[in-house]
């Protein structure tokens, strides 16, 4: 049987692609940066002039499908993932990366149909790594197909903890207590690359072992969702119960043993819901 | 020799690192997809392989055949015995995998670093990206590239707008990493943009000199990790500092390297220090 959503994705691959391309002619001019909640939450014209093509690109070809992205979220479109096609787009995910020109910067587009995640493109584009995931076909890097750590010792386990964008001395604490419980397990290393769809794209790969972090949005993890799972990585929330994509926060590992071991570290502290309606 | 002569002769070593650092990040690309023989030297997290020792041998060997009156300072050859110690000689100083535990992983980070110095001052450096292909090059007063195209620092000043990167050093006892979380937690409180963890100081040092972070600050590197990206970034226009403010000191385990001074002496006045025994330790000698 035909697979009804592989157009939509051939298309995302072919969208994300143009868009990596408008990111990487951008670098060569002086950004300007803004800021949306805080003085370390950044967002530039880039953000959301991909944000917009690839809205456009797929309204074109798919009018009658749903959007939740992350430019128009903040300025103020609903969150709310519903039955219908929905695409879930970070069109620059780590702008942070992006502003300095760190080599960690992604398209991140997700794909969700009856509230499932059906498939996730990362498209990596200052390395020009693309990562795809179709629901029950295998998740790939450039054609090569992706595949977890089989690591079930967590000493030997290198784990992703990002310090996201909070300040606040209250949450910074935890992060920091987080972390440091996790090195005293001890891990073999903690890496922080700067984007979360990155992250989860080196957790496919077998890269590491692990990310997790409370804060991220929909539109990080999306398509990083798909990828993890098809490569046979699991999705937990980080209270150990079942992933909910819009919790804003998430445990994304090679298997449940590594997941658990982790879980047991994290220091949780409150993030509001990316589907709380907008306050009028 | 002559100034001139010298200067020739480092300009043709550096066109050897190159070569040799090219076939040592091949070697390094084969060995990352077989199976990896993994041991342990000072702490359960300072890993060491098979490959890290054939690699460095590889280098020292090729260099040794076409220079045979220099001298060598390996990470391996230096764990099994050989002193670490920099004399006036020409010297190479060399780290085979920087970025081992990555290596170990397959994750995307490894380098090859090659660095020289000549009566105890560094004249090149040179630092491969083995899994990109990426090939970081200076020489003293003459520039700083990558891939060809020149290299130059953030000249960014305020921390508020500053990338700030690290790596977490061998040592994991409680205490120490305390102290290193401080570290990490006062700068990014500055508020910095952010401050990141990628596995291989050299790469991140290499970050420094392309202006894509701002400052860079590390206590537990050894002179192998330093020799090489002190030059690129010099010669990017950077500064390469020790923790305590003063002067590189190579041996001290210990830098701070920024693209501005301003950011390098605000980075200098966060940090808590942590303490690693010198590279050039003397070892006690039982009589």
């Amino acid at each position: 049987m035909a697979d009804p959503w592989q157009e939509a994705m051939d298309h995302a691959v072919e969208v994300a692609r143009k868009a990596g391309k408008i990111i990487r002619d951008a670098l060569q001019n002086e950004v300007k940066i803004m800021c949306k909640s805080s003085s370390v939450d950044l967002v530039t014209k880039t953000d959301q002039r991909v944000e917009k093509l690839i809205i456009e690109s797929v309204k074109g070809r798919f009018p009658k499908h749903s959007f939740i992205g992350e430019e128009s979220v903040a300025a103020g479109q609903p969150c709310i993932l519903t039955d219908n096609p929905t695409w879930i787009v970070d069109p620059v995910d780590g702008t942070t990366n992006f502003v300095h020109g760190f080599p960690f910067v992604a398209v991140s587009i997700g794909f969700a149909v009856n509230k499932e995640l059906e498939f996730g493109v990362v498209y990596s584009c200052l390395e020009d790594k693309m990562y795809t995931g179709r629901k029950g076909k295998g998740a790939f890097c450039d054609g090569e197909k992706l595949s977890v750590s089989d690591q079930t010792d967590i000493r030997k386990t290198i784990i992703i903890s990002e310090l996201g964008s909070h300040r606040d001395p209250e949450t910074v604490s935890k992060v920091f207590s987080t972390m440091q419980k996790i090195l005293c397990i001890p891990v073999h290393g903690i890496r922080g690359s700067g984007t979360a769809a990155t992250n989860m794209c080196l957790v496919a790969s077998g890269a590491v072992e692990a990310f997790f972090e409370i804060g991220i949005h929909c539109w990080d993890v999306a398509a990083g969702a798909v990828i993890v799972q098809e490569a046979g990585g699991v999705l937990l929330d980080v209270d150990g119960g079942p992933f909910d994509l819009m919790s804003r926060r998430m445990v994304s590992a090679n298997n449940k043993t590594i997941a658990d071991r982790i879980i047991k570290e994290i220091e949780i502290f409150p993030a509001e819901r990316d589907d709380v309606p907008a306050k009028k | 020799m002559t100034s001139m002569e010298s200067d020739k002769c480092w300009a043709e070593c550096m066109d050897v690192a190159v070569e040799i650092a090219r076939k040592a990040g091949q070697m390094v690309q084969e060995a990352v997809k077989q199976e990896k023989r993994v041991s342990s030297k000072s702490t359960p997290t300072d890993l060491v392989t098979e490959a890290d020792q054939q690699v460095e041998e590889l280098i020292i060997s090729t260099l040794r055949e076409r220079y045979p009156t220099h001298r060598f300072i390996g990470e391996e050859s230096s764990a099994a015995g050989e002193k670490c110690v920099l004399t006036d000689s020409p010297t190479w100083i060399i780290d085979p995998i920087d970025g081992t535990c990555n290596f170990v992983h397959s994750f995307p980070m490894v380098a090859v670093s090659i660095g020289f110095a000549v009566m105890k001052e560094l004249e090149f450096g040179v630092i491969y990206h083995c899994f990109d292909g990426t090939l970081y090059t200076a020489r003293k007063g003459h520039g700083a590239f990558c891939n060809g195209v020149r290299l130059q620092v953030s000249k960014e000043k305020d921390v508020s707008r500053a990338l700030i990167l690290t790596e977490i050093g061998a040592k994991r006892d409680p205490a120490t990493l305390n102290i290193f979380l401080e570290n990490m937690k006062k700068l990014l409180s500055a508020p910095a943009h952010g401050v990141r963890i990628i596995g291989s100081s050299t790469l991140a040092l290499c970050h420094i000199a392309s202006g894509a972070a701002e400052a860079y600050y590390q206590y537990g590197l050894h002179c192998w990790d330093i020799a090489a990206a002190a030059v690129i970034i010099r010669e990017a226009g950077g500064c390469v500092i020790d923790t305590s403010g003063g002067p590189l000191d190579l041996m001290s385990r210990r830098v701070v390297a920024a693209g501005s001074r301003e950011m390098a002496d605000y980075v200098v006045r966060q940090l808590q220090p942590i303490s690693y025994e010198r590279d050039d330790h003397q070892p006690i000698v039982q009589s």
